[in-house]
Order: structure tokens, then sequence, then C-alpha cells
């Protein structure tokens, strides 16, 4: 068919769409919902176009192409439309990080994401790298919304293993109910309710679990906006590898996209997404090779423990230990897991090195089991995972564990070797029916794991064997004379576990995956019972009185602690543990009553230690707390003092505002928020200063713009300012301090460094102000912001942002707090 | 199973039998609309009367008539006499007419409406001269309110199956020749050439075919459906069967609402006669054509009228539109070609087919061919269900059939199609009533509902009345309808509520043409239309509101201030005892003040304050506390 596209003529397929045709020839036309493997929807209005001889604006991804057709795409109206018909949809989506003045340096000042709970911009969302929609709105230049944004106030939703959901964030362009119909035939999720409730449900608000959900994670990946995300791989950079490869843990040998950062493995997807893959290959292998529990080091058996050591020295010892074992009673033991080039050693190994035929090679059953007994006259015994129960071991005279993971076998053993599994190795397996599937290394293994050939290699030739000098792995595959493996892409059917979750495998070489990947033990398995988690609740510590989520992730927290309360001064801070083990952070008091006994912080949830914090309710107790701590601010006559603040800050402020006045200043508070919803406290606050002052970035309450834009212009007006007090993020701190520097004004700002001990021991808090080290803690929090660090400042905060994001990344639910209900105050 | 030719013959004696009983008959209006009205408890005190008393008279309930504003409506036989009209009739008034008239002399001319057929009665006219009717052209409702709608003899006496029998005798070919020539165009809203949708899907490739009979009547206040299956449900069907003829369809459905509990009850019964004569099944009439037709009941959703919803919706899914191409004609139901047709379209077809397309078109415009029934309500003296010629004068509806505007108010607008439609101002009540000029004027026909609007309407109100509507039954999908509709009424929200601007203004008809243009179904593309002429029509309005805090018909409540003339006030302090927040006081017998602070504007006061004294007024549009409160909100900025 030959049609004309912006005057261009061009040939459309059969059964083509306008859409697909003018992408084809590089055509570009906006467009959200479709999606290439899906049947098109029409949902998101943003393709239209204007055709020849029809009426109105038809949106390309459905009008199929037809001959002779005159399609416009690009007109004046068109672009109008789309703009106008994002800014609608941007009215129910956190925007005002699309239209914010200053984006270009908040990109600059901190290019990753905050792990924030809910979501209210980009700045802290975990799509904020990939994001269609963001990138679309650069696209159509959009800049404006008609009226105030709405905000849904859904709690997000992490009660389902996996998957967190944030509905705040969803523009209902339907794919993943799209995707989930068409990967199983019926679909888990769907639209629920009718105009603006409209949301992605089960039927009946059930869990996705109970609603039939295979945890196939295709809806995740189709997701467009950060509304669905794989609760593990969230907050993870933008991956900087992409490998293919195979998923070992059944013999269906799926197909692995598998994308990694700075050498972690961060997720698994299917190559063919026509296809879903079951839940192991979609979530559980980034955490389970990413374990804690990965053996990292080698470990030789010196009397009665096993001592960490380097690879030359164990390869040493075992070869020594070894030589006197050749001959019959050497076995070993492996099973198919390895790849062929694995075993192909292994078993020259025994035969060559060992002269034994007592080589092994188990075919796991179809829960992953590999189970296997040693003969008797068996007296040292290689195991490359945990194949045999450790009560058969007892007569043993040597044992060497080659393995992943440790566990009881392993604490045996005379010697430990370290193994580098899966995604982290090259080779080849076979699949159920036999097909040669390769294996591309897409991460790098755990400390010194090194891939099994290599290890048993070295042991061959620690031990002057010959003919073991392989290089890699590809040498092995020569030897082998294996020809190059393909991946195993095109198949008619999902495998049997991606339509029944309950036909998954729960071993991997007799390690339990669900002691690896936690989100597991919430899924039901046919015939095994899985460990359950305790819970128990602490009833000493400190008690939370109050809790509420004041705006988007904003929750003021009333909790009981007489002693801080009495000493408290404005502008002091506690540290806090939430429980025994958790990380140590600081909180400022935003408020207290000496009488009641009760101090007030205000949260945002924005890592591990705060979401912790937030998940308990009232009634709860956290373990542990410190404070009051901090020199206060100075109270005393300034004169004309202005207060800023943004996130926790707004609430930050509300006391030294209240001393700063009573102390006979003149206050000007200045809060800002991203929109009008990320607002609290005006009500307190106006009590507490002489002028209140709300700032949006949107626009839609009070100024647009940032607090600093304000403290700006007044300082250009020239209006008598004495003092500036920032307290907030960072970023909006160093702002202000930008921004009064020129005019030589008083500026003191409330650092938030990393913190431990807060009684000036630790140093993790180290500052540098006017060229001097200071300690946070004890000399601050309030410092002269002119003379401080900011660049300094920042690499420290986010020193151990990559542990955390591993942190941050469990995979198993957690019961949602109950958001904004019918009667949340923050409502009213 | 009777054969129709023989029951052609019996309903023929049983209706002559019927017109010259010799026993008097009741026929009651007994349709939803005469039930709400009182029909049902007239109907229990004549009944039992006559049983009491044992008389001899049959009671036959039938559709409506189409005077609501006089219901509940009976038309009495009484041998010997011409048959009597009689309106608002209660369980009193019954009685008395049983008594006085069938079983005395007089024929209760104080409640009588006209004479239904020929004859002399003291001090009644004619029926058809009564104002209401004169200027209708009563085709479609032929039959409501005159026959027995559960009874398929009444409808087989008056010509009924004819139509039918007509098609088969020509084919289907021919059918759709006739069709065409008779210029019927859809009933649904959108006015599309019947013909050519019917053409489409027998063009369609595929040898199975659905016809569908949209009876999902959504648009609040509108009946006309519901009274046409209620009053003649056997019209509707035998439309059905010439258009599934036609077609080719095997299978046909009847999507009805299930709040219409009364109307698929005759339903049921009328397929189940149909069944009995032979109308439906295998090889109909030995003419090859086999059909049958399904009942699916719909739960209500205005969007699921909508033709790709309502398929969605009887497929099992969640009624939600899809873009078309393809349409319903070429993929519908199941993925088969697919006709949906509005009851009152399907309603006309056995007229066309039994009379002749000629005789058809000779009502009607240039474009828009024959009658069309609406549902007139509002600030008319006579609402009611209306039928017209199509071409006749907004004018004419509104005065000669309507009655013009009660209590000697000022005409302002009509309101036509619904949510889906606009207001046209008095200036414009010359127009045509057909699809072309409606249209033009930023209405549509829509399905048949004409509102009447006077000077105590709200124009921001009436737009923000049927947004609401709207914006609630958006089914989600696309976000100009989801969000727009709601981004629209937040906008009419705060201009009702004194808290507008000028700049309102230009952001609601930017939003306004963003819906209309980017909105995937007929739901959101025609969701503006209320805002976007009352906009252009009545845009002073709107600025009043805006600029001086001034709503003209007072009823934007939060710019109403209420006041008390002192010179007036008695202080017997009536008002002050029956407001709600306590905002008037004063000294007995001495003038009391209303505090303007704590006044909620519920205007309890005006009302309770006694007539002769008449002491508490409102006003609109000078300092109120809303003005007052913008002013400090201004001042604060
Ligand atoms: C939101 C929406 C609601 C509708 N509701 C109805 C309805 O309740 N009844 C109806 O007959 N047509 C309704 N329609 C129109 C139908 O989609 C369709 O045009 C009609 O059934 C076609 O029949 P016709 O050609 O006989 O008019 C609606 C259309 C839209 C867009
Ligand atoms: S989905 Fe996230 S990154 Fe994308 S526009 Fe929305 S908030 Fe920004
Ligand atoms: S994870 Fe798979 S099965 Fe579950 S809702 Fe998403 S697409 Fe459907
Ligand atoms: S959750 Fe994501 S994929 Fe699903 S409708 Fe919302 S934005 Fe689209
Ligand atoms: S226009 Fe409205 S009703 Fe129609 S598909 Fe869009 S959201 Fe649904
Ligand atoms: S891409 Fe066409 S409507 Fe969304």
């Amino acid at each position: 068919m030959k049609l004309t596209i912006d005057r261009k003529a061009v040939t459309a397929k059969k059964d083509e769409t306008v859409l697909q045709c003018a992408l084809r020839h590089d055509i570009s036309i906006p467009h959200l919902c479709t999606h290439s493997h899906l049947s098109p929807f029409g949902a998101c209005r943003l393709c239209v176009v204007e055709i020849e001889d029809m009426p109105g604006y038809p949106t390309s991804c459905t009008t199929p192409a037809a001959e002779a057709m005159v399609v416009r795409t690009d007109t004046a109206a068109l672009q109008n439309l789309r703009r106008n018909i994002l800014a609608l949809m941007m009215l129910e989506h956190p925007s005002a990080c699309l239209i914010c003045g200053r984006r270009d340096l908040c990109e600059e000042y901190r290019p990753v994401a905050e792990k924030a709970g809910r979501t209210t911009g980009c700045h802290t969302c975990n799509n904020k790298n990939v994001c269609e929609v963001r990138t679309l709105a650069e696209e159509l230049g959009f800049c404006d919304l008609p009226i105030p944004p709405s905000y849904h106030h859904r709690p997000v939703d992490r009660s389902n293993p996996f998957i967190d959901r944030d509905l705040n964030l969803c523009i209902l362009c339907g794919r993943c109910v799209r995707i989930c119909k068409h990967q199983h035939g019926t679909a888990t999720i769907d639209f629920v309710d009718r105009s603006s409730k409209t949301h992605i449900s089960q039927a009946f608000d059930r869990s996705l679990l109970d609603a039939g959900c295979r945890f196939c994670g295709s809806c995740v990946d189709v997701c467009p906006t950060g509304t669905l995300a794989d609760r593990y791989a969230k907050w993870y950079p933008k991956p900087d590898t992409i490998t293919k490869s195979t998923c070992i843990f059944c013999e269906q040998a799926c197909a692995l996209k598998l994308e990694a950062n700075k050498g972690e493995l961060v997720t698994a997807r299917a190559v063919n997404e026509d296809i879903p893959i079951c839940v192991l290959g979609r979530f559980a292998i980034p955490e389970f090779l990413n374990s804690t529990d990965r053996l990292r080091m080698p470990y030789v058996r010196v009397g009665k423990v096993l001592r960490e050591t380097q690879w030359k020295e164990a390869l040493k010892t075992t070869a020594a230990k070894l030589k006197e074992f050749i001959g019959d009673g050497f076995m070993l033991v492996c099973d198919t897991t390895s790849t062929l080039e694995d075993r192909f050693v292994f078993k020259k190994f025994t035969r060559k090195v060992m002269k034994s035929k007592n080589y092994i090679e188990i075919e796991p059953n179809y829960r992953g089991i590999s189970l296997s007994s040693l003969p008797k006259g068996t007296k040292a015994v290689l195991l490359t995972g945990k194949f045999v129960p450790s009560s058969q071991l007892n007569g043993l005279e040597l044992l060497i564990v080659q393995d992943c993971f440790g566990t009881n076998v392993s604490q045996r053993a005379d010697v430990v070797l370290p193994a580098a599994i899966f995604a982290e190795v090259n080779g080849t397996i076979l699949d159920g029916s036999g097909q040669k599937r390769p294996l591309h290394k897409a991460c790098d293994p755990p400390g010194q794991a090194k891939a099994e050939w290599w290890i048993i290699s070295k042991l061959a030739q620690a031990m002057g064997a010959k003919g073991f000098a392989y290089r890699s792995a590809g040498a092995i595959s020569k030897e082998l004379g294996i020809s190059k493996a393909k991946l195993w892409v095109k198949r008619d059917q999902a495998p049997e576990a991606a339509q029944d979750l309950e036909r998954r495998r729960t071993f991997f070489r007799g390690h339990r995956i669900c002691e690896k990947v936690f989100a597991l033990r919430e899924l039901p398995i046919r015939d095994s019972s899985v460990p359950s988690r305790a819970v128990s609740k602490r009833t000493d510590g400190f008690q939370i009185l109050e809790k509420y989520e004041i705006a988007p992730n904003v929750h003021e927290i009333v909790i009981q602690a007489p002693n801080v309360a009495k000493k408290a001064q404005p502008g002091q801070f506690v540290i806090v543990m939430v429980d025994e083990k958790s990380e140590r952070v600081p909180f400022t008091l935003c408020d207290w009553d000496a009488e009641k006994g009760t101090i007030t912080l205000i949260v945002l949830e924005v890592g591990q230690s705060s979401r912790k914090l937030v998940l308990l309710e009232a009634g709860d107790r956290i373990d542990h707390m410190v404070g009051p701590l901090g020199i206060p601010l100075e109270i005393k006559q300034y004169g004309t003092v202005v207060l800023t603040g943004g996130c926790y800050g707004i609430g930050a402020i509300l006391r030294i505002a209240a001393a700063l006045r009573e102390a006979g200043n003149h206050v000007i508070v200045i809060v800002e928020g991203r929109s009008h919803y990320k607002h609290y406290y005006k009500e307190k606050l106006e009590t507490v200063c002489d002028e209140l002052i709300q700032t949006t970035i949107d626009g839609s309450l009070g100024i647009r713009g940032h607090a600093v834009d304000v403290v700006g212009q007044k300082l250009k007006d020239g209006e008598k300012i004495d003092c500036v007090v920032a307290v907030g993020c960072l970023f909006m701190m160093m702002l202000t301090t930008r921004e009064t520097k020129p005019y030589g004004v008083k500026t003191l700002v409330a650092l938030n460094p990393i913190m431990l001990d807060g009684t000036g021991m630790c140093g993790a808090c180290r500052v540098t102000v006017d060229k001097e080290m200071k300690f946070a803690c004890v000399d601050g929090p309030f410092f002269d912001a002119h003379l401080v660090d900011w660049d300094e400042l920042r690499d420290r905060r986010v020193a151990y942002s990559a542990e955390e994001i591993h942190l941050v990344g469990r995979t198993e639910s957690v019961a949602p707090y109950p958001g904004h209900g019918d009667n949340c105050r923050c409502l009213r | 199973m009777t054969s129709l030719q023989e029951a052609f013959t019996k309903a023929r004696i049983q209706w002559d039998k019927l017109q010259d009983s010799k026993v008097p008959i009741f026929f009651v209006g007994a349709a939803t609309c005469g039930r709400a009205a009182g029909a049902s408890e007239m109907l229990e005190r004549l009944r039992g009367y006559i049983k009491a008393k044992s008389v001899d008279a049959l009671v036959i309930e039938v559709g409506c008539l189409g005077l609501c504003y006089l219901e509940p409506l009976v038309i009495v036989h009484k041998p010997g006499a011409p048959r009597v009209c009689y309106g608002n009739v209660g369980p009193d008034e019954i009685i008395a007419i049983l008594e006085n008239h069938v079983l005395g002399n007089d024929p209760c001319a104080q409640w009588a409406l006209g004479k239904v057929t020929a004859g002399e009665l003291e001090g009644i006219g004619d029926f058809n001269e009564h104002p209401m009717l004169r200027r209708q052209v009563r085709r479609i409702l032929r039959n409501c309110g005159l026959i027995d709608p559960e009874n398929s003899y009444h409808y087989l006496a008056r010509d009924g199956y004819r139509g039918f029998l007509k098609a088969l005798e020509i084919g289907p070919g021919k059918t759709l020749e006739e069709v065409k020539a008779s210029g019927l165009r859809g009933r649904g809203g959108a006015g599309f050439p019947t013909w050519r949708k019917w053409q489409f899907c027998r063009n369609a490739p595929g040898e199975t075919k659905y016809l569908i009979c949209n009876a999902d009547e959504g648009d609040p206040g509108a009946f006309m459906n519901r009274s046409l299956i209620e009053g003649d449900p056997h019209a509707v069907l035998e439309g059905v069967l010439i258009a599934g003829f036609t077609l080719g369809a095997s299978q046909g459905y009847i999507y009805c609402r299930a709040e219409y509990p009364l109307a698929i009850h005759r339903l049921e019964l009328a397929i189940g006669q149909m069944r009995e004569l032979g109308l439906l099944g295998e090889n109909i009439q030995a003419s090859g054509f086999s059909f049958d037709l399904t009942i699916k009941k719909g739960a209500g959703a205005f969007v699921c009228g909508e033709e790709t919803a309502l398929i969605a919706s009887i497929e099992g899914g969640r009624g939600m539109p899809r873009p078309r191409p393809p349409f319903p004609a070429e993929s519908g139901l199941w993925g088969k070609p697919t006709v949906i047709q509005n009851v009152e379209s399907l309603g006309n077809l056995p007229l066309i087919l039994n009379n002749g397309a000629k005789w058809y078109a000779q009502y009607g415009s240039e474009s828009s061919k024959g009658t069309k029934t609406f549902a007139l309500a509002g600030k008319v003296e006579r609402t009611g269900l209306v039928e017209v010629p199509l071409g006749i004068t907004l004018k004419d509806v509104i005065y000669d059939i309507g009655g013009g505007i009660p209590s000697d108010k000022v005409l302002k607008a009509v309101q036509t199609g619904g949510p889906s439609g606009g207001c046209i101002p008095a200036e414009k009540m010359d127009l045509t009533v057909d699809y072309e000029s409606l249209t033009e004027a930023g209405s549509i026909m829509g399905s048949g509902g004409m509102i009447v609007l006077d000077e105590d309407n709200c124009m921001v109100d009436i737009a923000k009345y049927f947004l609401s509507f709207t914006q609630e039954e958006s089914c989600g999908k696309c976000p100009p309808c989801r969000v727009g509709t709601r981004a629209m009424l937040s906008i009419l929200e705060r201009i009702s509520a004194g808290e507008g601007e000028m700049a309102d203004l230009d952001k609601l008809e930017t939003i306004a043409q963003t819906v209309k243009d980017g909105s995937l179904c007929g739901l959101g593309q025609t969701a503006p239309n209320p805002v976007l002429t009352t906009l252009r029509y009545f845009r002073k309005e709107y600025e009043d509101h805006i600029e001086k805090c001034r709503c003209p018909a007072f009823v934007c409540s939060q710019m109403i201030s209420y006041h008390i003339d002192r010179d007036r006030c008695t202080g017997c302090g009536a008002c002050a005892r029956i407001c709600p927040v306590k905002a008037i006081s004063g000294e007995a017998k001495k003038p009391h003040v209303i505090d303007q602070h704590v006044c909620i504007h519920c205007g309890a006061c005006l009302s309770t304050c006694p007539d002769v004294y008449a002491a508490v007024y409102r006003r609109s549009g000078e300092l109120t506390r809303y003005e007052a409160r913008r002013e400090k909100r201004d001042k604060t900025n």
C-alpha cells in the first residue's frame, strides 16, 4: 500500500497501522499506551494525527494504514492538542519536576532518584532513568497545568511479593492489563471503578496472589511509569550492561536478558517478551546471586576452625590432601546445573587425575532436589553442592566443598572453595529436550568466587596433572567439540512454572532458594512447607503515640520520650534506632511537649531506616533513642529573620520560628513544596510567624517557584533581611546559600550528614566549614552556610548509597500502612 | 402454535369486540410514569370497588399517552357513548367517574381531556384537539396508551407484523432500498443513516451477523425508549425482525438497562408471544429466515450505551469503548459484523415497510425525515412525551405543544440531547428541529431529551449539572474525558462558588476543545457541549458570576446574600428560630438582622418570613461574604 505521511511517500505493510508505518519510516509520533507486543488500545490519545477525509483527529495507533491515505503528524493543531492532552494526563500524575525551573541544576546535583516511599515527582521516582512520560513531556514542550493537579492519595501497595505498586503514578494506559491477558489468556489485573476513581486492581481487591498472579513480571516490564516496580531492582541506577543468557534454575532453560550495574546483577527478564517466564527467572536470580550468604573466599580447616585464605594457598593445601586419596576411594558429586564444560573438567579430573571411577552426576528432580548417597569405601569426597545429607559424612577422611553458599555441610568440610555460578559464568548447558543452551557471563561473582572449571583445572594443575591449562570455558567447549549453542527464544509455550506458580523449583544444588530470596516464602508450593518468618512485637523502648502521613511521603510521628521532651531546645535533634539491627538516624525535633512528655518528628521516607520507622504504627515501639543532641540555634534579636523550609524542614522550623519571634524578631517563614498537596502545617506555621509564604514548583499554591526564589526577590527588592535560616534537603540549602551569598546576608543551615553516635566520637558526620573540620553532631547542626564545603558534604552523604540500595531491595512484602483514610487529619 | 393468518383473524375479531364492548372498560395508563404518578393506588381502588360491588366492567392496563403532567390518565369506554380520556385521575376521581359517568349520566366533564372516539358528549371536545396533541404526529407512539401491551392480538389488529411480512415478500435487498428511500436516520443520538450502516454490515464478509437493539437509554431524564417498549413492545420487536432479516442476522440482542424491570418484563412476554406466533425461531413463516432474540440486562452505566462499550458488555467484559475503525458493522460482537440500532429507530421500521417510504418521508425536513419523540420537561406548562414531525420549530414545540413557560416567567434556553447536547438560547427558537440545525447551533438532536429553561435557571449551574453527570460516567479509559471533564467541573465549581477568574473562561474553552477533539468515544467527544454552548450563548452570565459575584438566576447559593428590610420586619422571630446557624438576631418585636459572616445562604429565612411581612429579601452581586473573602485572598497573594 502506498500512502503519504507528512508529504513523504511511504509504503505500508499488510495489517500495519499508521503509527507502525510511520515509525518504520522514522517519522516519530508520540505514543504511550501502544506497545509493540500488544494490540492497539487507543487510550492515551497522544498519537492523534490528521488524515484527509477523516473527521476529527484519529489515533494513529488504531487506524489501519490504507491505500492513498494522506496523513499529517506534525501540524500546529496536533502539537497543541497533544500538549493539552498531556497536560490533562499530568493533572493526575506528579508532574512538578517536569515543569520545574531548576530542573537542570537538580539533575546535575542529584542524578540518582531518591528512594522515596510514595513518589511525588521524578526526582524520587524509580522510573526516572527510563521514563517514557518524561521523554514525551520534553518532546511536546509540556509546561503548564490548566488547574491545580490532584493527588490520589492512594497508599503505596507493598503487600504483594516482588511487586511494588504506587497507583498515584498510574496514567491508566492499560498496558499491564493487556500484557497480563496476552501472557496468560486471562488477566489477573484489570481496570476497576469509573471516572477519576478508575484504577488498576484485582477483582474484588484481592491480593495479587489470591487473584492468581504468577509473578511473571510482564506488567512491571511494560509499565511506562514508575507505578509498577520490581521491588528488588527499583532503586538501582540504570543498568550499564545487558547480557543474554540462559536460566539454570530448571530444565526449561528460558532465555534471559540480564541487566547489571557495575558488575552487580539487577534484573532478569525474558528475552522473548511474548512468552512469560516463571517467578524464579523473573524475580529470584539477582537476589539469589547477590545474597549475603554467598561464599566469597576459600577456606581451609586449621584444627577445629575453617580459616579464610587465598586461592594459591587453598589450592596447594587441597592438592596435597587429595594426593593421598587417588583411586576409587575418591568421589566427585555434581549435578547438571553445572555447565557441560565444568562437568567435562570434573569428570576428566576424577578419571585422569584421581584415577577414580566414582564421578557422579545427578539430575535434579522436579523440585530441583539433587540427592546422592556415598558408596561404601568412600574416603574422600568433593561436593559441588549440598548433595549429601550431613549425617552420611561421618566416616569420611576428606571433605572438599566447592559451592556457592555456605551450609552445615560446608561447615564440616576440610576445604571450602567459593564457586561462581549461573549469570556469573560462561558455558553451555542442556535443556530438558537435550538441546545445548549457552550461558554468558553477565555479572561479577562475589568476592573471589571462581568458575567451577577454573577451580578444578587449577587443582589438577596443582596436583601436577597435564592437559588442564584451560584459559576459558570456550577452550573447553572446543575440546569437547560443542558447537555454538543457541538461546531458546522462539518457544511455543510458556514453561509450566510460568503458568502455575506452584510448579516452580524450590532447590538449587541442595540450597533452598527461598532462604536467599525472601519473598518466595510467601508463595504457595504444592507439596512442601516453607519456613515462615516469626514476628515479635517489642514491649520496651519508646512508644509511638500517634502517626499520620500528613502529606504524601511525609509522616508526623509523636513519640513518648519524657526525658528528651524535658530538655529539648529549638534546632536540636534525636538519633533513633528503630530496632536492634537498625542504622542510627538523626531526626530534627520538630515539636515537643515537656508536660506530656512527648516529642514530634517529621519523617520523610527516603530509605531503609526511615522506611522501617514509617512502617510502624501508633502503639508500636522503637528500640532506642538519644537526644536532645546538637547545639540549639542561638535565639537572640537578629532583626528580620527569614526561615525557609522544604520537605521535613517545613515542620522542622516550627519551634525555631516560634522562639525567634518570641525573642522579638520579625519572622518571615517561606516554605516550599512541589505541589499544593506537599504542603502541611499551614495553620501551625501561621501562628508562629509574622508572614507566611508558601511556594510550589508548579504554581498550584502560593507563589510559583522555590522558597529561595522568594528570598532572592526580597533581596533584589532591597528588603532588609538580617538573617536567613534554611532547613531542608541538601539541594535546597545549597541553593539558598548561593542566593544569599552575593548580598552577604548571614545564612544558617541545619546540616544533615550521616551520623552514628551523635556524640562526636565516630566522625561520620564530619563536615568542612571554613576549611576547618567540624562534627555536625556536636558542633552543629547549624553552620554558617557560606563557609560550608557543599561538594564534600554531598559526596559524604551518598557514600553508602550502594549498600543502602542493596538493603532496600528486599523482595518480601510488607503490610500496607494505612494511607490517607477517611479520617486522616491531612485531608481535613 | 396458531398460524399467523389465524391469529390475524382472531385478533381482528377480538379488537372489534373490544371497540363495541357491551361492558364498560377502563384503559388505565400504567406504565412506569403512570405508576409513579399514582396509577397503582388508583387501580387498586378501582379493582377493589368493581369486585366489592360486582360491577360488570373491564380494566386494561395500557402504556403512556404522553401527557405526563396530567397523569394518571384513564380512557373510559362506556357502551353507547364515545370513549373519554380523563386526566389527574386519583383513587377518588376514578370512583366518581365510575359512579357518575359509567353507572350514571354525568360524564364528569371537569376531569375530561377529550373524546377519543367519535360521538357527542356534553361539554367534552375532541381529545385530538387537546392543545398538547394538536400539533403532534403520533406514528411511532400510535399504539401507546391505546392497546394492551401484554396482548399481542391488540398489536396484530393494528396492522402488526404487516411490515415484516412485506419485508419477507420483497426480500432483503428491496427492504434496504425502502429504508434508504425513507431517509431514516438513527434515533439514538448521532443520526447516522440507517441504511448505510446496514449496507456496510451486509457487505462485510462472513456468514454470522448480529443485530443489537440498544435500549440502554442512559441520558438522565430521558424515557422515550422506555415508554415505547412499555406501551408497544411488539412495534420494537417487529423492527428488530425487519432489521435482522435485511442484515441476514440469525441472532439478535436487546440490551436493556436493569432499571427498567417493567420494560424487560413486557419484552420477555412479547418475545414469548412471537415464538407462539411463529415469528421467532427456525425458518420463520416458511421464509427460510431463522432468527432468535436474547435480552441482555445492562447495569446502567451511561457509557454502555456507546456501541463498542455495549458490545464489550454483552461479551462479558468491562463496558469500555474501543476505537473505531473497525466499525461494529465490520467487526462487532464476537468479532462479527454487527448493527446496533436504537429502540426508536427500530420502531420506525414497521411503519416504513407497511406504508412505504414515500408515506414515511412526507414529514420532515430536507435531510431529516419522519417524526421524532421527545421527552419534554423543565419549565413548560405541559410536560410529557411528544412526537413531532422533524423540521418543526423549537418555538412550536415549546409554545404550541408545551403551552409555554409557567408563571409568566421568561424563556431562557432549551437544552436538547441531554449531557451530550447543549443549550439553545431563547433568541433561536425559530430553529427547526433537525439533525443539522441542532448541530449547527452547538447542540445535538440526541435521543430526545428536551429541557426548557427559564429565567430561574442558572446556566453555569446547568453546565455543572450535566458535566458532573458525564464526569462520573466517564469510563476512565482516556485522559481527555477522564481528567478533562473533572478539570472543567472544578473550574465551574470555582466559578459558582464565587472564586472564579476571567482567565478561567479561556481555560474552560481550551479544555473543552481538547476533550472534544481528543476523546476516544462519543461520551467524551460530546461531554463539553453543555459547557461550550452556555459559554457561547451565555458568556455574560459567566462573566457576571466571575466579575460581580452575581448569579442572576439566584441559584448559586454562595453568591446570594439574605437581608431583612428594617421597615417591614415586625420582629416576629420566625426567621431567627428557623436559621440553622443562628445567624439572625434581634429583640422581640424589633427589626432583626442577619450576620453575613455567619449566614450559610440556605434561604430558610426567606421562605419562613410570613408573606404578610415579606421582610426578608435576597441580593446577588453586591458585596457578599464571598467577595469579601476574595478580596482578602487577592490581598494575601
Ligand atoms: C456515551 C454514549 C451513550 C449512549 N447511550 C445510548 C443509549 O442509552 N441509548 C441509545 O439508543 N443510544 C445510545 N448511544 C448511541 C449509540 O452509541 C448508537 O449510536 C446508537 O445505538 C445507534 O443506533 P441508531 O443508529 O439507531 O441511533 C450512546 C452513545 C454514547 C456515545
Ligand atoms: S513516572 Fe516517575 S519519572 Fe516518569 S514522569 Fe512520572 S514521576 Fe517522573
Ligand atoms: S506479574 Fe504476570 S501474572 Fe501477575 S499481574 Fe503481572 S502480568 Fe499478570
Ligand atoms: S500500572 Fe503502569 S502499565 Fe498499568 S495502566 Fe498504570 S501506567 Fe499503565
Ligand atoms: S471518552 Fe470517556 S467514556 Fe469514552 S473511552 Fe474515553 S474515558 Fe471512556
Ligand atoms: S498510542 Fe495511540 S492512543 Fe495511546
